[in-house]
């Protein structure tokens, strides 16, 4: 009997094989005994096996992208498709400080480095500049003393040491340019080389990622990563990038950082060094207090392993070209990493369609909005990637909110505590609001799977009736005519009377009180009219609603939209300028439609929790239960 | 009744590797002296000593460190008989008399025991194990 079990990479299952395999060869019996000398032969050959067998699967492993498991593997596979892991992010605020000083100087330069020291998280984390900042001086007189005093303002300050790293070129084959430190931010490295007739820093080398548009006299580095995520520095050839010269000194700058910890961080004390005209250092006669005009954000970690596996074929087959949205997808991530979701819609989809433009939205990690800035340098950078006369759009997220309405019935024989199987419910209901299905573009909420989740919570819910709201928030432009145009993406259930759509209230230009919206269905049912009303307490003591524009604008049940005609909105009563607009939806299954953001609202929803009276035997004939309707209620307002 | 199984010749290698003086032969330990080499296997193998069997062996050795008193050799012998009766299949009538000697600080260990299945004589043999104190 031959030896056939080549694969198996279980010791007993090993052991077994040598054992069938002696049974029927050899005249030896006593290998079946564990005590035996047989046996001591048979597990080393057995245990021998095994770790070869363990190794070579464990080295097959490392060989491909998929499979890796240590980093320097993964990278190593990602660079060979030409995929370079992203770095560390440093996080970046920008602060303001005058400094005043008795030295007699017309200039006063902050020296590039530590500058400030900010607090995050009760942790301190130092912030840094990369070159040095000169300002003028003026004339500055305290108590008949004159100072001089410079004002730095908005300058931008990187979390970080920064550190300098000097390489002298020796010509051999083997020499490495490797950056000692781990936790660098790549994008903060700055290469000068000095050849051996240059004075000063020398040139300053700009970092490519490919070798597109290269020369061989073009002053370019490479970045790759290493092992302990260190990094290395490639430099050219003589044909593709300037060949450095022997001799040459570099001289590298860079930032180690504390990556998404120094996230932030917004009170700063100053800890910087100050030189006046001639270079030497001055000292300060008053305390220098820091403004904070942006506290620290875009921080990040270093690329995950997970990351690289998923991005680097991507980038591959996107060929480093945004032409399908699978390929802006892939794009926007390298180049904005604190991106959660993208998504990128062609202008042909649009209404009406817009040939040659690309609509893209982009939910950050953090916040739901990316500044103008941001956008400016993904606009810039994006520029390498895509086709000709395509115009990139990117547009603010338009975040579709769901609510629920849901009323519990619960056994009352089953459960001790109301209080606590309310916040079993709220807690399943908050992990599903973070469920793959929610939070994303084109994400969709599942209503059959919410409602079997809150009978499932505890075995005293005995059934459920969810209703489902959604909700979007109007930014209103206070003060300002605006037209308003809320697109929810998803078909409108309309009742013939009306209260289909509600708002929180709002102030309008001429109009003292606080207003709300609602609506009134055309005879098709298939759209309507949004109104401005007013509640007012009648000499009855009844609420009633007066209408103050009968016409503010349309809604279109079919395809959940909402114009509101220009109107003049000088307040709102939900904070930051928001209007809450909801809806019911027509299905109870809502999508998030082209570039809306689903988002669950747990804390705008409600969950009532009601006896079953049938269930726990109060009243076996139905007599008295507690009958919730399962649609909407007739409420005007939020 | 429980079935009295006969067995074939139990036949094992000699792990000294000598060659036989004439045929060149590995020399080969049959019956009884293959039973009696597993059972001396048995008791000084170490637990974990083999690989993922980590229960397999004596704790004799971690006994040794104790006094060379009547109170160790019970626990020896307790041991050795736990540990034979869970691996060597092929013994029953298991016996075991462990012998402290304070003067030498070794323990005299005795095993005794009838081979299931053959028609050999009941099997004696001893070996002393010393004490590390």
């Amino acid at each position: 009997m031959p030896l056939t079990r080549f694969t198996t990479l279980d010791f007993d299952q090993i052991k077994a094989g040598i054992k069938d395999y002696l049974r029927a060869n050899t005249k030896f019996t006593d290998f079946d005994f564990e005590g035996s000398n047989f046996s001591v032969l048979i597990n080393t050959l057995a245990y021998n096996t095994y770790i070869n067998a363990f190794n070579t699967n464990m080295v097959l492993n490392e060989v491909f992208l998929d499979s890796a498991t240590l980093r320097e593997n993964v990278i190593s596979r990602a660079r060979e498709i030409g995929y370079v892991p992203r770095s560390r992010t440093a996080a970046k605020a920008t602060v303001s400080f005058s400094a005043i000083t008795s030295a007699n100087t017309p200039t006063l330069t902050l020296k590039k480095g530590l500058v400030c020291v900010g607090k995050a998280e009760n942790s301190s984390y130092t912030f840094s500049t990369f070159d040095n900042i000169t300002a003028t001086t003026k004339d500055f007189v305290v108590d008949g003393i004159t100072y001089k005093k410079s004002d730095f303002n908005n300058i931008e300050v990187y979390q970080g040491v920064l550190l300098q790293k000097v390489f002298v070129v020796d010509g051999s084959v083997d020499q490495r340019f490797i950056l000692d430190n781990s936790f660098v931010d790549t994008s903060t490295i700055k290469v000068y080389v000095k050849g051996v007739s240059d004075t000063g820093l020398g040139g300053e080398y700009s970092v490519v990622d490919n070798i597109v548009n290269v020369n061989n006299l073009s002053e370019i580095y490479l970045i790759q990563e290493i092992v302990d995520e260190k990094y290395e520095l490639l430099f050219g050839d003589g044909i593709f990038g300037k060949k450095l010269e022997n001799g040459s000194v570099i001289t590298v700058d860079y930032v180690v950082t504390d990556g998404e910890n120094g996230n932030g961080a917004s009170e700063f004390s100053y800890s910087g060094q100050l030189t006046n005209a001639n270079n030497a250092v001055v000292t300060v006669a008053f305390t220098i207090d820091i403004t904070t005009n942006q506290s620290a954000q875009f921080g990040s970690e270093i690329e995950t392993i997970d990351s690289i596996k998923y991005y680097a074929p991507r980038i591959y087959s996107s060929q480093y070209r945004a032409v399908t949205s699978r390929d802006y997808e892939a794009i926007i991530k390298t180049i904005y990493p604190d991106t959660e979701s993208v998504s990128v819609v062609g202008g042909e989809e649009l209404n009406p369609p817009q040939f040659g433009k690309v609509q893209i939205s982009i939910k950050p990690k953090n916040g739901t909005f990316i500044s103008d800035f941001v956008k400016t340098q993904i606009y810039s950078k994006l520029k390498n990637y895509v086709i000709s006369g395509i115009n990139q759009e990117i547009v603010d997220l338009k975040v579709l909110y769901i609510e629920i309405d849901s009323s519990v019935y619960y056994d009352t024989s089953r459960v001790s505590s109301t209080d606590s199987l309310k916040s079993s419910i709220i807690s399943s209901i908050q992990k599903y609001s973070r469920s793959i299905d929610l939070n994303k573009f084109g994400g969709r909420f599942k209503y059959s799977r919410l409602v079997s989740l809150i009978d499932n919570v505890d075995r005293s819910i005995t059934s459920n009736i969810t209703k489902v709201r959604i909700r979007r928030d109007i930014k209103v432009s206070v003060n300002t005519p605006t037209q308003y145009e809320i697109c929810f993406g998803n078909a409108f259930h309309a009742n013939p009377d009306g209260l289909n759509i509600k708002s929180t209230g709002f102030k309008v230009f001429g109009h003292p009180n606080v207003v709300y919206l609602t609506d009134v269905p055309n005879d098709d049912g298939k759209e309507g009219v949004i109104s401005v009303v007013e509640p007012k307490v009648d000499e009855s003591g009844q609420v009633i609603y007066v209408v103050i524009v009968k016409s503010a604008g349309t809604v279109d049940y079919e395809n959940g939209e909402i114009i509101l005609n220009p109107v003049v909105i000088t307040e709102t009563s939900a904070p930051n300028n928001v209007i809450e607009v909801q809806a019911f939806p027509d299905s109870n299954d809502v999508i998030g439609l082209k570039d809306l953001y689903l988002s669950f609202d747990v804390s705008k929803s409600t969950i009532n929790i009601v006896k079953d009276t049938i269930s726990s035997g109060e009243k076996i004939s139905g007599v008295g239960f507690a009958n919730i309707s399962s649609y909407p209620n007739g409420n005007l307002t939020r | 009744m429980a079935v009295q199984r006969i067995s074939r010749e139990f036949k094992d290698i000699d792990l000294s590797f000598t060659p036989h003086p004439i045929t060149k032969d590995l020399q080969i330990l049959k019956n009884e002296s293959a039973i009696r080499r597993a059972v001396r296997n048995i008791v000084e193998t170490i637990p974990t000593e083999v690989p993922f069997d980590s229960l397999f062996g004596s704790y004799v050795r971690a006994s040794l460190f104790n006094f060379c008193d009547f109170a160790t050799a019970a626990r020896i012998q307790s041991q050795i008989e736990i540990a034979v009766k869970n691996y060597e299949p092929r013994v029953n009538n298991l016996r075991i008399e462990v012998d402290p000697r304070p003067d030498s600080n070794t323990f005299l260990c005795t095993i005794i025991f009838d081979i299931i299945g053959q028609e050999i004589p009941t099997q004696t043999f001893t070996f002393l194990l010393e004490a590390n104190r």
